[in-house]
Order: structure tokens, then sequence, then C-alpha cells
């Protein structure tokens, strides 16, 4: 199994400048005279969904896009697999310009989206495959070699002539990803993979899309708002929040330029009431001897100083707090003045 | 190539929604208020509504054309344009025939009712009628008519345009009698074609699949309803059949009252005999629906 | 020639395809087979009527109309099975946002899009409508003429070329129109203008359509064009405007589909 080599430029797989796609919201007016003047002139609203953003993506890395929802994960990728055009700066990936789409950019990309279905609903899944085979000229050989493998690596091959329809969800999303793979894209965009799946499912992904990547070094990149799988899969994450990137670089540098806070973890000599923690942070939790806090990175040392001065304390912990608590602040921040709800509707 | 089987389009309540503004004015504003609001759903919204409504209507009579054309055509092979007639009919009378059909059918379609009761069946939404004192097709029954009393209002216009412009081809009213059977008519063919449709949607408590043998029967309905063209141009035994149909009173029947095509004292009996076909087949879609209840509810529903 | 061979190959998987999925369904197939044949029946049975009243029907002889009727039937099967269904569910992909996976294939977006679902249930429709303009040959005593035959198999496809022009162009508008009439249903009103004769658009109000819907948008020629070919004197103008029209609209329906994969790409997000 030989991994995909790099063609002539070894440079980047995946580079963008300043990438924007800019939306325009027609707003509805308010009562009779705005109805009319509505049908003269419309009054809009730009919505900034991807806000200049720049990086880039060497081959074989495994990128994760995390963001809450509407920050603007889906609509980059769409960009990147050149669905959409963008409103401003630039992007060269797998060494072609994707909003032109040439054949030959189309024949090395994949995208897979969470909780859509490509693949024929009545037939089964090998036929879908077949199908595949037809439209990208593949070679039998490399056809059914590459197909073994996927169907061994994700463990389905006993599904492959089932209808799609009366697979699992977690059995469908398998099938998509190795439609995706079938042709042996470099570069594999996933958005929101494991969305709605269970958890065995879920896990079962991660693992074998770690695998195929080590095996065949295929860049993937792959938004999500579950920590899981950006924990289990990237090494690299970048955090966009309103169309911006704000991060970019190893996952635990997130709590390290994001977490402004520790947990501390108390378990006290007696029953304590948690009210007089509260001048040392949020009382997270409290249930008898045990009390948790929030206490702010600066103020920690005199906390614990405090904590221990007028307190019994059988054990004490400090801990970052959990990835997803970050990220979810993070995410939290408050909007932008003119930024004030994320429906886009077509323009 | 068929004709779709769906009718004519918003063959459906009007029901729009208030999505009520804020009147942002001093309270005692608040009645003006109200009719300011009334007042821009009635325009803005209702007017795009129309438009549409109209575009519908006129792409619904773009047929008309080619057909009136067609039979211009045959009229004028035959030598009959001027005078003389085919199968009885006129050319003047042939027309008027094809427009009174549309009419006919405005009463006696009824789009979705068979479908609808299958799939209702099929998905099991029947276990209210086991349980509750209500008949589904009482119910059904009324909620048609409603729909057909705010459908026939809301096409009443464009239709009454069509007539107007298509005035040549029609001889003048009927006398009173006449018109008075053919009102008739037209109330029995709604009921006609309720219970027909209906008693076609109970057949979904035997089998799983009903629509494409709907289609099937659809498709033979615009024939031998007389829908395509009136049945007194096929040879005799067959026009004799068809006349004994009750097909016939979904499309034929009303629009040959109309022209007076019946004997006015053959009228009493033949409106006796569609009454008849209409309580023949609410017997029989009631008794369908009994079987199929029993059957449906020995199933565990 | 590398590429024409792929685009076959694809079609041919399409077609498979279609065909199992269609099967699967079984009953249900061999009553859409029926109701299409039910349908021919009626429409054989009107003309008949007709024709037991008069001898001639503008300017077409009996035999010769059921030539005609045996053109229409078989055209209509020609796009009804290949690209009907197609179009008609263009919309939802739009609506659902599953345009996109066309739109990632490396392939033409219009080829995949038109042609990736075969209905096999109005097949037969082109060879019953074959039969019957066969017998109506027959019947007219027409003496085998190839290159007539040939010059009729060119138009025949100039009219389904015309025919598909015009459904890719409804079928993009659904893009950008807010309300979603049935496209079956304007299809269904568009083929009453293939559907008879161009001389019924005789007299004062009739001339003047007949002259549109002829050669500013080309729909009356459809039928009209091949049939005369066949079993009337054609005018070679007609002929040679057939052709033009029908690549000419190739190109602007191509065009306009692309314009509005363009448009929804620019408003999807």
């Amino acid at each position: 199994m030989t991994t995909v080599t790099t063609p002539l430029d070894a440079g980047p797989i995946i580079e963008t400048h300043g990438l924007t796609k800019i939306y325009r919201v027609y707003q509805k007016q308010e009562g009779l005279l705005g109805a009319i003047r509505g049908l003269f002139r419309r009054r809009y609203r730009e919505v900034r969904a991807v806000d200049g953003i720049s990086f880039r993506i060497e081959p074989g890395e495994i990128v994760g896009f995390l963001g809450p929802n509407g920050a603007g994960k889906t609509t980059t990728l769409k960009m990147l697999s050149g669905l959409i055009y963008p409103t401003s700066g630039t992007a060269r990936v797998l060494g072609f310009v994707p909003w032109e789409r040439a054949n030959a950019f189309r024949r090395q990309l994949a995208l897979v989206m969470g909780q859509k279905n490509q693949l024929w609903w009545d037939l089964p899944a090998a036929d879908s495959f077949a199908l595949h085979r037809a439209i990208y000229s593949l070679p039998l050989d490399q056809f059914e070699q590459t197909l073994d493998e996927l169907t061994e690596l994700f463990g389905v091959a006993h599904l492959l002539r089932q209808p799609v329809r009366e697979l699992s969800l977690g059995e469908r999303m398998k099938m998509e990803l190795i439609a995706a793979l079938l042709h042996q894209p470099r570069l594999l965009l996933l958005d929101e993979p494991t969305i709605g799946l269970d958890v065995v499912a879920q896990v079962s992904i991660r693992r074998c899309l770690r695998e195929y990547n080590r095996r065949r070094g295929v860049t993937i990149l792959l938004t999500s708002h579950y920590m899981k799988d950006v924990e289990a899969l990237c090494e690299r994450v970048m955090v966009i929040r309103h169309g911006q990137l704000i991060y970019d670089g190893p996952l635990a540098g997130i709590i390290e330029q994001f977490s402004q806070s520790k947990l501390v973890k108390l378990q006290l000599a007696e029953e304590a009431d948690p009210v007089p923690f509260r001048r040392y942070g949020e009382v997270v939790h409290a249930d008898g001897p045990l009390i948790e806090l929030r206490v702010e990175r600066q103020r920690l040392p005199e906390v614990l100083a405090a904590i221990l001065d007028h307190h019994r304390v059988l054990d004490l912990n400090v801990q970052d707090p959990p990835l997803e608590q970050v990220i979810a602040r993070v995410f939290e921040e408050p909007l932008a003045a003119h930024e004030t709800d994320s429906q886009l509707t077509p323009v | 190539m068929k004709p779709t089987l769906s009718s004519l389009p918003f063959e459906q309540a009007d029901c729009s929604d208030d999505s009520g503004s804020v009147w942002p004015r001093a309270s005692f504003l608040l009645e003006a208020g109200k009719y300011g609001r009334i007042l821009r759903i009635a325009l803005v919204e209702r007017l795009a509504y129309r438009l549409d409504f109209i575009l519908s209507t006129l792409l619904r009579f773009l047929p008309m054309l080619t057909t009136i054309l067609l039979w211009l055509a045959v009229y004028a092979g035959a030598g009959r344009l001027s005078e003389g007639e085919l199968g009885g009919f006129s050319l003047n009378e042939m027309i008027s025939y094809l427009l009174l059909v549309h009419i006919s059918r405005m009463f006696s379609s009824m789009p979705g009712l068979a479908q609808g009761i299958a799939r209702d069946i099929r998905d099991g939404n029947l276990k209210k009628y086991l349980l509750q004192p209500i008949s589904l097709l009482p119910y059904l029954l009324a909620y048609r008519a409603a729909h057909k009393v705010a459908y026939i209002t809301m096409t009443a216009v464009p239709y009454a345009v069509l007539f107007f412009l298509c005035r040549d081809f029609f001889a003048g009213w009927p006398s009173a009698p006449v018109l008075l059977a053919y009102a008739v008519s037209l109330v029995l063919g709604f009921l006609v074609g309720f219970f027909f449709e209906a008693a076609l949607g109970m057949l979904g408590f035997w089998f799983l699949e009903v629509s494409s043998f709907l289609y099937v029967v659809g498709t033979l309905n615009f024939f031998l309803s007389g829908h395509m063209f009136p049945f007194d141009l096929l040879p005799a035994t067959f026009a004799h059949i068809l006349k004994n149909l009750p097909f016939q009173y979904l499309a034929y029947f009303p629009a040959a009252i109309f022209l007076n095509k019946v004997p006015q004292d053959m009228l009493f009996s033949a409106l006796a005999t569609e009454a008849a076909w209409a309580i023949a087949l609410a017997l029989l879609a009631g008794w369908l629906y009994r079987c199929g209840l029993r059957r449906y509810s020995a199933y565990g529903g | 020639m590398r590429a024409l061979l792929h685009y076959a190959r694809v079609w041919l998987a399409f077609a498979r395809f279609g065909l199992m999925r269609e099967l699967s369904f079984r009953g249900n197939f061999l009553i859409k087979v029926s109701v299409e044949i039910l349908w021919l029946a009626i429409l054989l049975i009107f003309y008949d009527m007709v024709f037991t009243h008069t001898r001639v029907v503008a300017e077409w002889s009996r035999d010769e109309y059921l030539f005609f009727v045996g053109c229409y039937y078989a055209l209509g099967g020609v796009i009804e099975t290949f690209f009907l269904i197609n179009c008609s569910e263009f919309s939802e992909l739009v609506r659902t946002g599953d345009l996109d996976f066309y739109l990632l294939l490396p392939a033409n977006e219009q080829f995949l899009i038109t042609t990736r679902d075969l209905d096999w249930a109005t097949l037969p429709n082109i060879f019953l409508g074959a039969g019957v303009s066969i017998v109506a040959l027959v019947r007219l005593g027409w003496p085998v003429e190839l290159g007539r035959l040939l010059l009729f198999l060119i138009l025949f496809g100039c009219g389904v070329a015309l025919a598909y022009s015009f459904l890719v162009i409804l079928t993009a508008a659904s893009v950008w129109l807010v309300r979603n009439q049935s496209l079956y249903e304007v299809w269904w009103l568009f083929t009453t203008f293939m559907r008879y004769p161009r001389e019924i658009f005789t007299g004062r109000w009739a001339y003047p359509i007949g002259w549109f819907f002829s050669f500013v948008v080309p729909v009356i020629i459809v039928t009209n064009v091949p049939a005369r070919m066949m079993v009337k004197a054609l005018e070679p103008e007609l002929a040679v405007y057939t052709v033009l029209a029908s690549v000419v609209l190739v190109a602007i329906s191509g065009k306009i589909f692309r314009l509005s994969l363009q448009h929804y790409r620019s408003a999807s997000s």
C-alpha cells in the first residue's frame, strides 16, 4: 500500500489568503408603507459569513475546523471545494483555483457532508459505487482493490448488497465515506461527519479515518462541533468564530490561549456552606464536603492560599477546565454590533 | 403525456396567516392599527397570491385554445363549419360543450381525496375514528363541500371572463327549468364524484399501494366521463353504454343538460337516476369503510 | 472522442441502475406501463372517432394524421423516458442542497442532472409510437425512400433537441422562481402545442399565434416538421430552419442552465 505521493508541486495542499464571503440579506419592512416601499427599493443587511480567512495546510495533515453554528465552517469548506464563489480573497487547492471547478481538480477532491446522502437510496451501496467508478473512469482492477481495502477497513463488506435505505445511520455514513474515497482523492473534506451518529459509530469512524490517513497520506480537513472528533483525529485545530479565524495551532494550545480560569476541586473535612466560597470564584458544583470552583488564573495563588488558610482541606486538585467548556465559552462571546442574526436566506 | 390528475391549482381553502406586526403607536390608534393590518394583508399579500393564481389559471386555459382550434379544423374538414353537426353537436355546441365540461369538473373533481384516504389508512391515522364518535365519510364530505364552495367562489371570476370571451359559441341561456336541472346535476355530480373517489380510497384497506391504480382510473376517467369529447360522437352502442355508466355525471351529463341535449320530459327521470347513482355509491363507500375498519381493527391498528 | 465514450459509459450505468431500481418495484412498473398503453389507446380511439366523421383534419388525411400521432407519441416517449423525471426533481435538489453533490463530480453538470435517471416505464412509448407510425406508412403505401427516412430521423432528432432545450430552460427557471409549480404540469401545457398539426392555426387570431410558436418559440415545429418530412411535401426552408433552431436553442438552454447553477452557487451558504 503506497502512500499518495504529491506530484510536481510539493507545496501546501491548501492555501488561502483573505478568503471572504459576504451575503446580502434582504430585510422585510414593517407595515403597509414599508411593504409598498419594499417593492421599489429593498433594504439589505450584510452578513460576513467568512471574513478574511488565511491559512495553509500541508499534505498529509489532519486539521480540525472548530466553531459554533453559523461561524462559517461549512461556507469555508464549500469555497474550498469550489461550490461557492468567494466575495474576495484567494485560495489554491491542490494547485487549482477551486471555484473554476476543473475536472482534474474535482477528481482529486472529495467532500462528505454529515446527514446528507449522495448514495442512491433504493439500491445497494455496491451499485452506487459502480456508478462512481463509471463517472470517475476508474480502471476495474484498481477500483476493486480500493473497494476491498475500504470495506475491510470500515468493516462493512457484508452490507454491500443491502439497499442503502435499510442501513443504520452509522453504516450509511461509512458507505458515504467509502464512496468519497473510491477515487483516491488527495484531499478529503468532511463537514460534521459524525453528527447524529451513536457513540460506537462515531468512535469507529474516527478510527478508520485516522488509519486511512496513516496508510494513504490523504489530507483531511474536517469541521465539527464535537470536541471528541477533534481530539481523536486532529493535531492541529483552527477555531472560527463569526467568520474569522481566531486560533490556528495545536489542540493543547487552545486552553493556554482561551482559558482564563482553572478548576479547583476541594474535598473539605466537613460539610460546608458553599456561599462563602463565592468570593474566590464561581461555585461550579457543591455537594456536601466536595466543592468545585472556577477560579481566574491570575488569582489562583492567592485563592489557594486563602482557602488553605481558612478551611480544613483534605484534598485539593487544580485542573484545566475541559476543552469543551473552554471552547463553548469562546463561542458564546457576544456578537459584534452589526451582526444580529445568523439566518441566511438565498439572495 | 397524460393529463395530470390534480385539478386546478389553489383548490384549497384560503387561509392566509396573519403574522401580525405590532403597530408602534399610541393605544388609541390600536383600532386603526388593526384595520391597517387588514389592509396590508389585503393589498400586498393577496395581490401576490392573486397574481400567481391568475397566472396559473391562464396557463390552465391555454389547452382550451388548441382544443378549440382542433375542433374547428375537424368541422372544417367535414364541411360542417358554418352549419351541420357531428354526432348531433354543431360546431358551436361542441365548443360550448368543451367549455362547460370544465364547470362540471369544477364540481366533481376530488383531487387528493382517494390518495389521502389511502395514506391515512396506511399511516395508521384512522385510530381516532375507532375511538371517537365521528365517522370518516360525513367529516370528509363536509370538508370537501366547504372547500368546493371556497374554490368555486375564487375561480368564478376567471371563468366568467373566459365564458364572456367565448360567448359567441353559446346559443344563449337555457330555459329556467333546464337551468335548475343543470344546477341540480352539478350538485349531484359533486356527490357522485365524492363517493366514487372515497370508495376508491377505501381500497387502501386491502391493498398497500393504491396510487398507481388510482392513476389508471384517473386516466380512464378522462375518457369515460366525457371530458375528452361528448359520447354522441362514438358509434351508437358505445355511446349507449357510456351514457349508462355513472362516470358521465362527472363531466358529460351536466353539460348535456345545459345544451338541451336531454329532452325536457326526461329531465326529471335522468336526474333521479343520477341521484340513485349518488346514493348507491354512498352506500358502497360506507360499506367498504365499515368492512375495512373491521379488518383494520382486527389487526390491532 | 474519449470524452464521448466516457459519457456513453456513464449513461449506460445510469440506465442499468435505473432499470434495477424500477424492477425492484415490479408491480408498480407494470401498472405504469399499463397506464401508458391505456393512454395511447384513448388517443387512438379519439383519432379513430374523429375520422369516422371527417376525411381530413387541417389538411392531414386520415393516415397522415395517424403518422403524426405516432410521431408525437414516440417523441413524447423519448423526452419522458430520458429527461422528464430528472428535470422535475431538479427543484428538489436545489431546495435540499443535494445539487452540491452533482457539482462536485468530474463531469458536465447538465449531462449528469438531466440524464441521471431513466423512466423505463415510458420507454415502450417510443416503440409503440414508432409502431403506430409504421402502420400509418404502410396504409399510405409509402415507398421506402432511405434518403427521406434519414432526413426524417435527423429532423426527429432536432425535434427532440428542441423539446429538450425547452425542458432545460423550464428546469433552470426553478432556481429563480419562488413558487414551484410542478414541472410536469407546465411541461404538459407545453406539449399541447406539439400535439396538433400546424395547420389548425388558421384564422385571424390563430394564425399569428401559430406563427409565434413556430418561429419565435419553436414548439409547434417539434413534431410537425419531421412528420411533414415523411408524409407530406416539406419546404426545405422549414427543414433548415428547424436544424438551425435546434442548434441555437441547445446552446441558449445550456447557457441558461449554467447561469442557474451560478446563481445557485452564489446564493447557497
